[in-house]
């Protein structure tokens, strides 16, 4: 027969259980966070080759600097309007 | 009583999900097993002589974002241009997709547009392309979607197949071209891997029953003009079609260095329409063809049993929630002697770790020949459509059952929608060549 549970069973398991889902994800989150693969399988060598994955990451990227932004919205405001 | 009918119930299905992933296993082996010797097979006896004319459709609805992409691919194509035609099927768009396609039409000859209103077209890509198919010349007709980028020789990979009379058809690879966009294209590419690089590779090494993927692929016109074309009834063409070359006694095959690029679903309200609608479609081949594939005689007893594994395959997903519910209730109103009993649970965690990681096992070994570096680090992460897709297929037998027994029309397509975010891979290519 199983011992019968208690709140320490319950805790174990939990903790267990945790961490084991942790350990088996661990890897795909950091693969998501920092993607180290080629990207998708380049199927045309000599007509087009996938770009590497930073590109994408790249392209998500901000333009600009939203203080640098901001810093420059507050000089605007304070220059004198030369047409009035 | 209750309690004897559920333990029978959770057997039997027990015994369904093993076979299941049994199959993985065998599949997997296999391409391990034959990859390398086939496809060095396959390269030395391409009969490139072997050209004839050849006719593509490309079933098109509202598809302006992606379709100059598959029609500029066409014009790069090595295939003798006057043996192919390319006919666009605008199918009813209300977008710019029949504008842009005569564009390409205006100075390439070998491409046609068939312009369909709202009256005639938006009905499928069933009826789109079996619209398409009246007007095809060619010997061999092969079908492309709006959002595929196809490589520059697939027509003459794809073609020398059918110098055996004995294929009806043939199926390319699918590869995910915007792969690295977010996580559901990632877990979609590794879908694919799994599906084409291993399930496909195995059936056709195994001479079972492979599939036509609705796309990349093609058939000889007087068998498809035999079959009626596509069947109009059913959401998943393609599986239909599929069944019928077979129980026909023709074979289809499955050429992996025939590849085409394709545009993933980027979101998960995409994914669940998009498998929706194969789930549904996949069940009603099921109704369709079991019997058929049963009885047949063109089929051999492993094709049989390959046949009746694929055609119920979007009933596993159904399977597995109705074994957690019997499982539960089995708990709650009897717990029988083997439950108490701690060794029984060493079968109950082979089954869980070797069983159920089968079909992640398949894909890790087709990231594996793919020289795939780290993308099989996200295979973890396969759980997550795994348990998406029980929702989903169980609403899609929910609604067959529903329809059957109010007779409504169950059939209405919803279309995937590509919003051409995986130009970028080949524009900002193009930039750099």
């Amino acid at each position: 027969m199983l011992p019968a549970p208690n709140p320490m069973t319950f805790i174990v398991l939990i903790l267990g259980v945790s961490t084991f889902i942790l350990i088996m994800l661990l890897p795909a989150f950091l693969e998501l966070k920092k993607p180290r693969d080629a990207g998708p399988r380049t199927i045309m060598n000599n007509i087009i080759a996938i770009p590497q994955l930073p590109t994408i990451m790249e392209a998500e990227k901000p333009m600009l600097d939203p203080t640098l932004c901001q810093k420059i919205a507050e000089i605007l405001v304070a220059l004198p309007n030369l047409e009035a | 009583m209750i309690v004897e009918i559920l333990e029978a119930l959770f057997l039997i299905l027990t015994f369904l999900m093993t076979a299941y992933l049994i199959r993985h296993y065998v599949f997997t082996l296999a391409v391990l097993n034959h990859s390398h010797k086939r496809e060095k097979a396959a390269v030395t006896t391409r009969n490139a002589a072997y050209q004839p004319r050849v006719s593509i459709l490309i079933p098109a609805h509202n598809e302006e974002r992606v379709i100059g992409r598959i029609l500029q691919g066409m014009t790069k194509l090595t295939y003798l241009k006057d043996n192919m035609q390319v006919i666009v099927i605008d199918d009813a768009s209300t977008d710019n997709t029949g504008e842009i396609a005569e564009g390409y039409a205006k100075p390439h000859n070998y491409i046609e547009v068939i312009h369909r209103n709202q009256s005639e077209g938006g009905k499928g890509k069933a009826s789109a392309l079996n619209r398409g198919l009246k007007q095809a010349e060619g010997e061999i007709i092969f079908c492309f979607d709006a959002d595929y980028y196809p490589q520059k020789d697939i027509i003459e990979k794809l073609v020398a197949e059918f110098a055996d009379p004995k294929v009806g058809a043939v199926q390319g690879r699918v590869t995910v071209l915007n792969e690295p966009q977010n996580l559901v294209t990632r877990l979609v590419a590794l879908e694919r891997i799994g599906g084409y690089r291993v399930d496909q590779q195995a059936r056709d090494s195994l001479g079972l029953i492979t599939q036509f993927g609705g796309t990349v692929g093609g058939f000889r016109r007087g068998l498809l003009e035999s079959l009626d074309g596509w069947d109009e009834s059913i959401l998943a063409e393609d599986t239909d079609l599929t069944f019928r070359v077979h129980l026909a006694g023709y074979k289809i095959r499955y050429v992996n260095d025939a590849e085409c690029y394709e545009e993933a679903v980027e979101s998960w309200g995409n994914y669940w329409k998009q498998r929706y609608r194969w789930a549904k479609g996949h069940m009603q081949c099921a109704f369709k063809h079991s019997l058929k594939v049963l009885k047949s005689s063109n089929l051999r007893f492993k094709e049989k049993l390959d046949g009746l594994l694929l055609l119920n395959v979007y009933f596993i997903p159904v399977l597995v929630l109705l074994s957690w519910v019997v499982g539960v209730l089995l708990f709650l109103f009897h717990p029988p002697p083997w439950f108490n009993i701690f060794w029984a649970l060493i079968p109950i965690s082979l089954y869980s770790f070797v069983g159920n990681f089968a079909p992640f096992f398949e894909v890790g070994v087709g990231a594996y020949l793919d020289g795939r570096t780290r993308a099989y680090w996200l295979i973890p992460l396969l759980i997550f459509t795994f348990l998406y897709n029980i929702p989903i297929c169980t609403k899609a037998l929910a609604d067959l059952f529903t329809s059957k027994i109010s007779g409504k029309n169950c059939n209405h397509w919803d279309k995937t929608v590509h919003t051409g975010n995986g130009n970028s891979y080949i524009i900002s290519q193009s930039k750099v060549s």
